[in-house]
């Protein structure tokens, strides 16, 4: 087979020429065709975005003192190289576990996760400024560390009407699920109770960034852009601090110190103050520390007693037996003999004072929560009527007050019983008669009961926002008061029921929550259960002339009697509101004032003899 | 009209086109140099080692077009002698960097011998294939030319260099080919290399999809075949049954085909089984990385496989125009890697966009125009046959680089000529181009 030189030049040619073609080919199809996938791949692999939490909404009290706010925080986050092996993010993750306290496998599996992801990971968060300085350091050694400082939720008074604020914290899966598309990031924190999950989505404002140019080994080289954050909007409660912290100052002090307590405005409704113990710091749960972080979730009480507490209300119940029974004609003046017991067909009914009461009437009842007596007014009553006024005063009905997990209680009366297809006996209207039995409340509906009291029938549905200013100029929501119901009652009727009150606190069960200069009423409470009683107090309070400006009702879980236990912190609470100091927290401060001044001026004497140091031996 | 006409001879013989072609060439490549360099940490260093190398090889250049390039062909032992010499003082005294024996200290620079040596071979080649002028087309034609090239090869695969070995079998065949040789010999030989090389590959990728596959299945067969065992023989056996049907057929069908085809056939199917199993099984990790890649470019994202990724992204993101010198993020953030030696096209697709890159294309099909010019015009059969090795020797090395940043090669660690840096390798390559312009010069059998 002869070929021509020539001719195999010419093949060597078109071979070389049908190469360059193909190449050629290529290039226009990577640089001209599929131009914008690459572009994007190249963007991406440059670019990382960090981002940065927003400032969340702040609460303010009643008065303008910040209940949450934010601060600065420092955010440590690993941005990953491009071809990093895994031998060397051990090191980094060795060092990060010995700086952060934490385990080096979990943050190996943080840093690798986000090798193949390609995409920024948070280590820790709310690091404070000195760990921050040490970490800084590090920025210098390992390439893809950096520290970016964020707003970080924090809660000035701590442990404060933790239940009704709420806390913060991660995302569950289903959680996440639901608000993937409204801009949340898999590392978002939510508003997990209370108030902050109620108002998240006002709260929230919108995360910034930085979006960051770095290089091959996850260096920051500059910043290409900054994404501005949006601030949420502010939300301004009806609360008034100084009466949650001696509400809660007082519970926790209290002889359980489990329980609750809710304050409310007569006048409109407004939540003054709504403690539930035990309570929790909700700082301690956005801890920098994963650990500590984790104990204080899982140790959290998010029980809320004021609201999702269904309790017998006990002798609290017989102000509202009271009116029922003037309602249905009975004489205040009619009087019954209390030999310290009643006798219903051979079945003996005690009552709380075995001794007996003697002869009773109407204030002497109230005042010394005489049980005989008030057996004799249901019994004239009839169970139906007192069960009417139940519902009037919003019992067995949820109060709406929009948080999670409220209770309705439990109704008792012939009609509830009807219905469940049982029989209602006279012995029922005893029980009835004094609070007990099937009967159960919140400390929230007794509170609206309390509120309602003292501003002679106006049941208001309660609430704690005042407005919210919101951060994209809408114009504000301003909270209007909401009349739930009006109690049917003659004006006779209520003075009969806020006098007995006020006998009750001036001279009867609820001689401890007196305070000179304000008119205060109330009625103390015994719950019967299982165990120890649950002791209740509710009461009102105005300046003399002027109608009442805040209702109470406080529960200290078994804690007996309720003039002993629950009338102090209903006090504190009243005395709160008025801006009054409290005598006795005056008098004790002063004796220990007294016994620091004599402590120190010992501590001076015996300090003279000591022979002074020459100048270079200080330090 | 011009008075001061240059004297009569080399100026107006010279290939101007061609000279244009190399300075284009070596200009677009400085200046990609000077950007894709900028950020590594020699600088200074590398500027220096090019801009010297870039004199020295321009030096070379008119010094090689000044002498009658026959003079190579009269010292053809001698040639043959130096390239031995050299690339048995590399592996005796030279240099290790990254995995490789293939430096030597000279003076204070580091000197590849390899690519020196693959021109030589050329030179030598084309002696021998000049005084074989008669029986081009014998088959002892063949072999002795291979065997003389596989000295020289196996000298460069001991470093280990795969990839500098591998340009010897293509430069081999297009000089063959271009001498005379018999087309169907060719193919054997070039069969035989080919079926070498697609063998590892198979293996690998069979390795990569199916790891486990039964041994009913064709993975599990060739899997137990690539284990030198029984499957190996029988594939060796069926070959040769197979061929034995074939020659019976044929002569049943009285077509006029040599019995030695019949023979060869199953010989070098054998033989190039064999060695890609042999070669499959000395694969550095490596060089498996990169038969990995190529087969399959998702399964490892950090070896081979990103260095792929990431030039093909480079030159897409280029797009039309370029990102601009020193602007293009892959190469100036460290995302490419090799980015001044290897992959400079890369950064010159990135940086300089489809302009850019084409215009370095349509250089070397300028360039590779006149090499063919070169050696049809050449004024004897020597001269013919040099320029037509380099030419092969040059499409290949380029096509291989630029298919291996555009994703249709594999990865192979071998430069672009003229483009990337690295001081011998510009400067072997400007000898070897003023070989051709020496060719050209000298077409009139007159000087």
């Amino acid at each position: 087979m002869k070929i021509d030189s020539r001719e195999r030049l010419n093949v060597l040619w078109w071979a070389i020429a049908g190469a360059g073609v193909v190449l050629g080919l290529r290039l226009a199809q990577l640089q001209i065709l599929d131009v914008a996938f690459y572009r994007e791949a190249a963007e991406r692999n440059r670019s990382q975005i960090i981002y940065q939490s927003a400032p969340r909404g702040r609460f303010y009290d009643r008065h303008g003192d910040v209940i949450a706010e934010n601060q600065g925080a420092f955010t440590l986050i690993f941005l990953p190289g491009k071809n990093q092996a895994r031998r060397e993010l051990e090191p980094l993750a060795r060092e990060l576990a010995r700086q952060l306290g934490r385990d080096p496998d979990e943050i190996l599996e943080t840093l690798e996760q986000s090798e193949r992801e390609q995409s920024a990971a948070r280590l820790a968060e709310n690091l404070p400024q000195v760990t921050a300085f040490q970490l800084w350091e590090l920025k210098t050694i390992y390439p893809g560390i950096a520290l970016i400082e964020e707003a970080r939720r924090y809660y000035p008074h701590g442990r404060f009407a933790s239940h009704l604020i709420g806390y913060m914290g991660r995302m569950n899966p289903r959680e996440w699920r639901d608000r993937k598309a409204k801009g949340y990031r898999a590392d978002s924190r939510i508003g997990k109770l209370g108030l902050e999950a109620l108002f998240e989505d006002e709260l929230r404002g919108r995360d910034g960034g930085r979006r960051m140019e770095v290089d091959a080994q996850g260096r920051i080289k500059r910043e290409l852009e900054s994404i501005p954050w949006e601030a949420g909007s502010n939300v301004h409660l009806t609360i008034d601090s100084s009466i949650q912290r001696a509400a809660d100052d007082g519970l926790r002090a209290s002889v359980t110190g489990r329980g609750a307590a809710v304050a409310i405005d007569p006048r409109n409704g407004d939540i003054l103050a709504m403690s539930s113990q035990p309570d929790f710091d909700p700082n301690a749960l956005l801890a920098a520390d994963p650990g500590e972080a984790q104990r204080s979730v899982a140790a959290l009480p998010e029980f809320n007693n004021a609201i999702a507490g269904a309790y017998p209300p006990g002798s609290t119940f017989k102000p509202i037996v009271g009116l029922a029974a003037f309602a249905a004609g009975v004489s205040p003046l009619e009087s019954f003999f209390c030999p310290g017991y009643f006798d219903l067909g051979g079945h003996t009914f005690h009552c709380w004072d075995r001794k007996g009461h003697g002869r009773v009437d109407w204030f002497k009842g109230l005042a010394q929560s005489c049980d005989v007596y008030f057996y004799n007014l249901g019994l004239k009553t009839g169970a139906a009527e007192i069960e009417r006024y139940e519902k009037l005063f919003g019992l067995g009905a949820r109060t709406n007050v929009a948080l999670r997990g409220e209770k309705s209680g439990h109704l008792f009366g012939p009609e509830t019983r009807r219905k469940a297809g049982r029989g209602w006996y006279d012995g029922d209207t005893l029980n009835l008669s004094i609070g007990q039995g099937e009967l159960t409340v919140t400390p929230l509906q007794l509170a609206v009961v309390a509120a309602a009291l003292a501003n002679r029938g106006t049941v208001w549905r309660p609430h704690f926002t005042r407005k919210i200013v919101y951060a994209d100029g809408r114009p504000d929501f301003v909270q209007s008061p909401e009349k739930l119901s009006e109690i049917p009652a003659t004006d006779a009727a209520w003075d009969l029921v806020q006098r007995g009150l006020e006998i009750v606190v001036s001279s009867g069960t609820g001689m401890s929550a007196r305070i000179p200069g304000l008119v205060v009423a109330g009625k103390t409470g015994t719950a019967q259960n299982s165990g120890v009683d649950h002791a209740w107090f509710i009461a009102y309070a105005g300046r003399p002339g002027e109608p009442a400006s805040i209702a109470v009702a406080v529960l200290v879980a078994n804690g007996g009697h309720g003039g002993v236990t629950a009338a102090p912190v209903a006090r504190k609470m009243i005395l709160a509101r008025f801006g009054m100091a409290d005598p006795e927290v005056e008098r004790e401060a002063r004796l220990a004032a007294r016994a620091a001044a004599r402590a120190a001026a010992r501590a001076a004497k015996a300090a003279v003899p000591v022979p002074a140091l020459p100048a270079g031996a200080v330090r | 009209m011009n008075s001061t006409r240059t004297p009569p001879g080399l100026s107006s013989r010279v290939d101007w086109t061609f000279i244009a072609a190399v300075v284009g060439l070596v200009a677009t490549g400085t200046v990609a140099m000077l950007s894709a360099a900028s950020t590594t940490l020699f600088y200074q260093s590398i500027l220096q080692k090019h801009f010297i190398a870039l004199a020295l090889g321009s030096s070379l250049f008119v010094l090689t077009l000044a002498f009658n390039y026959q003079i190579f062909q009269d010292q053809a032992k001698i040639l043959y002698g130096v390239a031995i010499a050299l690339m048995a003082a590399v592996l005796v005294l030279g240099r290790s960097a990254r995995g490789h024996r293939a430096w030597l200290r000279l003076a204070g620079f580091s000197f590849q011998p390899a690519e020196l040596a693959r021109v030589l071979v050329v030179l030598v080649l084309a002696d021998y294939l000049d005084r074989r002028a008669r029986r081009a087309g014998d088959f002892s034609t063949v072999l002795t030319a291979l065997a003389i090239a596989t000295p020289i090869v196996l000298l460069i695969l001991k470093q280990p260099d795969f990839s500098t070995a591998l340009t010897f079998l293509p430069t081999i065949t297009g000089m063959l080919f271009c001498a005379g040789a018999d087309i169907f010999q060719l193919l054997f030989v070039f069969g035989y290399g080919a079926l070498a090389l697609a063998v590892p590959l198979v293996i690998t990728l069979c390795q990569v999809r199916y790891p486990g596959a039964p041994s009913g299945t064709l993975p599990g067969f060739i899997l137990a075949a690539s284990r030198l065992g029984w499957a190996t023989l029988t594939t060796v056996v069926a070959f040769a049954a197979v061929s034995a049907a074939v020659w019976r057929a044929a002569t049943w069908m009285r077509l006029q085909i040599k019995p030695l085809a019949f023979v060869a056939a199953p010989v070098i199917l054998s033989g190039a089984l064999l060695t890609g199993i042999v070669v499959n099984r000395s694969m550095k990790s490596y060089q498996r990385n990169r038969f990995v890649a190529f087969v399959a470019p998702r399964s490892d994202t950090q070896g081979a496989a990103y260095n792929v990724i990431q030039s093909k992204v480079a030159i897409g993101s280029g797009g039309l125009w370029g990102q601009g010198l020193f602007s293009g993020t892959q190469s100036q953030l460290g995302f490419l890697p090799e980015r001044h030696t290897d992959f400079i096209f890369a950064n010159v697709g990135e940086e300089m966009g489809f302009w850019g890159a084409g215009l370095i294309l349509g250089l070397y099909f300028l360039l590779l125009w006149r090499v063919v010019t070169a050696a049809r015009l050449a004024r004897d059969r020597y001269g013919y046959l040099v320029c037509a090795g380099l030419a092969s020797m040059f499409a290949f090395v380029v096509t291989l680089n630029v298919g291996m940043c555009v994703g249709l090669m594999p990865v192979a660690g071998i430069p672009l000529p003229l483009i990337s840096y690295g001081g011998s390798s510009l400067i072997i390559n400007l000898f070897s181009l003023g070989i051709v312009a020496n060719v050209y010069a000298r077409r009139y059998a007159l000087l």
